[in-house]
């Protein structure tokens, strides 16, 4: 059976979506969908938009005009943990951990949008609270070892190399049970070894989890084995979207890597 | 089912607990029995010719100003927002006491409140809490140096209001403090903390009562932090200090965080200066009972203890806290230092004011230099060293 059904609606349908900051248009008009367990990618040039894409999609952004629907809801308009609580999740280009906590934290702030124990329930260390704790880190441990994380559990993630903080950044996000992944770069600046084990994790996520997920990610190698549909930004607009090979193919993509031929030859 | 070693975790409940050693346990009886022993001890009427009273009220001070250490710890440490302000939450927590606990002005009857030792702590952590959160709606917008500079303001508005509100803190002249604080009164019983009483037999005075309320009350509200920093909305709080964009788009809403750690810090910070008034027994709103000394000193405390950490503030505050008094009673001793009255000018040297300033000053540049973790940094690397001893490394 098919994993991306074709004809079911779309999680999430983003239409027309224009971000500027002053005179500059990040964002122009883009418009894309993504289907249920659909793994989409989206690729350009530095400075296409693809990091504001997942800015606006986590209301970190306020796109001036468009519309984001998710799951039915308007997204716009909203405040970022208003988008963890629909259940989108996502890594950052930079890594966004919390670096004074341990492994077993980052990833219960991963819950957090689960869970309810407020300052009160908390300090009391009411039965409730306790029991919450035990229940969400079941989850996490899950977690914790599907991505293989088990030795550093205790360790502040701070300390711990670039590599493991990536995978630790994608099990902070992998604990928010999401129906949308969002990952920024997941193998920037990574080895071979370390790419390789990035994407296994990526592809048993894509079979094991129900959930959606969008990369963004210049390793072009990694998104033409992995993706579902590939869409390529150039200056904030959208210039093909399709099948990977489609999209490698397209005149227009190759133009916006690699510069027009005409003009390359008429400057030597 | 037996446990391969005492220690081990077979649960995640097992692996919840806050003591799971036995020498982690052990030393809880240990720190119990101090805690009701150590008050016989330090005590004129059961060692007379000691300096009992005088230890007596250090500690008491101490316990005092870890109260206030832990809340401030809460705030700074776990929350990431730094603030000078905790002076003026001091003084609206004594003035409190003072007002609804009997206290009186000069050369008037008391107040009429008379309330109990309870009610009135709790109305100090109320109202701490209800202009905590007034306080905290800025910091929403503002972090950092900025933030500092906010609260900083905070201190000399709540010194002006202060010397303005005569009829509650009888302006420069001061107030008298609650003559007692009665842990229970009910049918002629009574346990009064401030006046004489009997624990094994033994007399106690209101040194040793304080000792008691101030240090019970460090293990409540200790337990509490410690709770709260453990769940759900403590990893919030660390999570704001770390990333903040990071913990908006896991779901921690910085407004709830934000302004929940800043009314719970000046809550605790209210209960303190309740006690505060308890122990000074008589306040007088001035730039050096109330001003930005005493914020410097809370900061410094928990500096020197250890930003972030559960028992840092504590060290700290047995450590640094406890420093006022000790400088009060053995400065005049040290070269350079004046008595508090100065006649004659060319024998003028420091006040003891200042020379406690510039020991906190000192303190803290040292520990940022060359111990950013503070004691509770030396403690750690203690530990390490033993963990693998004999062995370096």
């Amino acid at each position: 059976m098919e994993r991306v059904s074709a004809d079911a609606a779309p999680l999430l349908h983003v239409e027309q979506v224009t971000l500027r900051f002053g005179g500059v248009s990040a964002l122009q008009d883009v418009t894309f969908d993504v289907m249920p367990n659909e793994l989409f990618a989206i690729i350009g040039p530095n400075g296409a938009g693809k990091t504001s894409i997942f800015n606006c999609l986590n209301a970190v952004y306020r796109p001036q005009a468009g519309s984001i629907r998710f799951d039915g809801e308007e997204i716009i308009g909203k405040r970022p943990p208003a988008t963890a609580a629909l259940g989108i999740a996502r890594t950052f280009q930079n890594l966004g951990l919390f670096v004074n906590l341990n492994v077993i934290d980052n990833l219960m702030l991963g819950r957090h949008h689960l869970m309810k124990t407020g300052f009160l329930a908390g300090a009391l260390w009411l039965g409730r609270a306790k029991r919450e704790e035990i229940a969400n880190r079941e989850r996490v441990e899950e977690i914790i070892e599907l991505i293989e994380l088990g030795p550093y559990r205790y360790q502040p993630v701070g300390m711990l190399p670039y590599g493991i903080q990536k995978r630790i950044e994608l099990g902070r996000a992998l604990a928010m049970d999401p129906k949308l992944l969002l990952l920024d770069e997941p193998v920037a600046g990574m080895n071979l070894e370390e790419t390789e084990d990035m994407a296994r994790y990526i592809l048993q996520v894509r079979d094991e989890f129900e959930l959606s997920m969008i990369l963004v990610e210049h390793d072009m190698r990694l998104v033409m084995d992995i993706a579902d549909r590939v869409m390529a930004l150039d200056f904030g607009q959208p210039i093909a979207t399709g099948k990977p090979e489609q999209v490698q193919a397209d005149p227009r993509v190759i133009e916006a890597y690699l510069g027009q031929p005409d003009e390359a030859a008429a400057s030597r | 089912m037996a446990r391969a070693n005492r220690g081990m975790v077979r649960s995640y409940a097992d692996d919840l607990r806050l003591f799971p050693t036995w020498t982690k346990r052990g030393f809880l009886v240990v720190l119990a029995a101090v805690y009701l022993l150590l008050p016989l001890v330090l005590n004129e009427d059961v060692w007379p010719g000691g300096n009992g009273d005088l230890w007596a009220n250090v500690l008491a001070l101490a316990g005092i100003t870890a109260i206030g250490a832990i809340g401030l710890n809460l705030l700074t440490g776990y929350t990431g927002q730094p603030s000078l302000g905790h002076a003026a939450f001091i003084g609206l927590g004594a003035f409190t006491a003072g007002y609804l606990g009997g206290g009186r002005l000069l050369g008037t009857p008391p107040h009429g409140y008379n309330l109990n030792l309870w009610v009135y702590l709790l109305v100090a952590m109320v109202l701490g809490g209800a202009v905590g959160f007034v306080i905290g709606l800025p910091a929403l917008r503002l972090r950092g140096n900025y933030l500092v500079i906010v609260t900083l303001g905070l201190v000399y508005l709540a010194l002006y209001l202060w010397q303005k509100w005569t009829t509650v803190t009888g302006g420069n002249a001061g107030t008298a403090m609650p003559p007692r604080a009665s842990v229970f009164d009910i049918g002629g019983h009574r346990l009064d903390l401030l006046g004489k009483f009997d624990v094994f037999g033994q007399t106690m005075g209101p040194k040793q009562g304080l000792m008691y309320l101030a240090w019970g009350l460090v293990a409540v509200v200790a337990l509490l932090v410690k709770n709260i920093v453990r769940t759900r909305p403590g990893r919030a709080l660390q999570a704001v200090r770390d990333r903040d964009v990071a913990a908006e788009v896991v779901g921690v809403s910085l407004f709830r965080y934000k302004i929940g750690a800043f009314v719970i810090s000046s809550a605790i910070a209210g209960l303190c200066g309740a006690l505060y008034g308890l122990y000074l027994g008589y306040l007088t709103p001035d730039e050096s009972s109330l001003g930005i000394t005493l914020s410097i000193t809370f900061l410094a405390i928990i500096v020197v203890g250890g930003i972030g950490t559960m028992y840092g503030p504590i060290l700290g505050a047995v450590l640094v806290g406890a420093l006022p008094k000790l400088i009060d009673q053995y400065a005049t001793s040290l070269p350079l230092v004046s008595g508090i009255v100065v006649t004659d000018p060319s024998k003028s040297g420091l006040s003891k004011g200042a020379l406690s300033t510039i020991i906190y000053a000192l303190l803290i540049i040292i520990f940022l230099v060359f111990e950013p973790r503070g004691l509770a940094g030396i403690w750690r690397r203690i530990q390490a060293y033993f963990r693998s001893w004999p062995f370096r490394y």
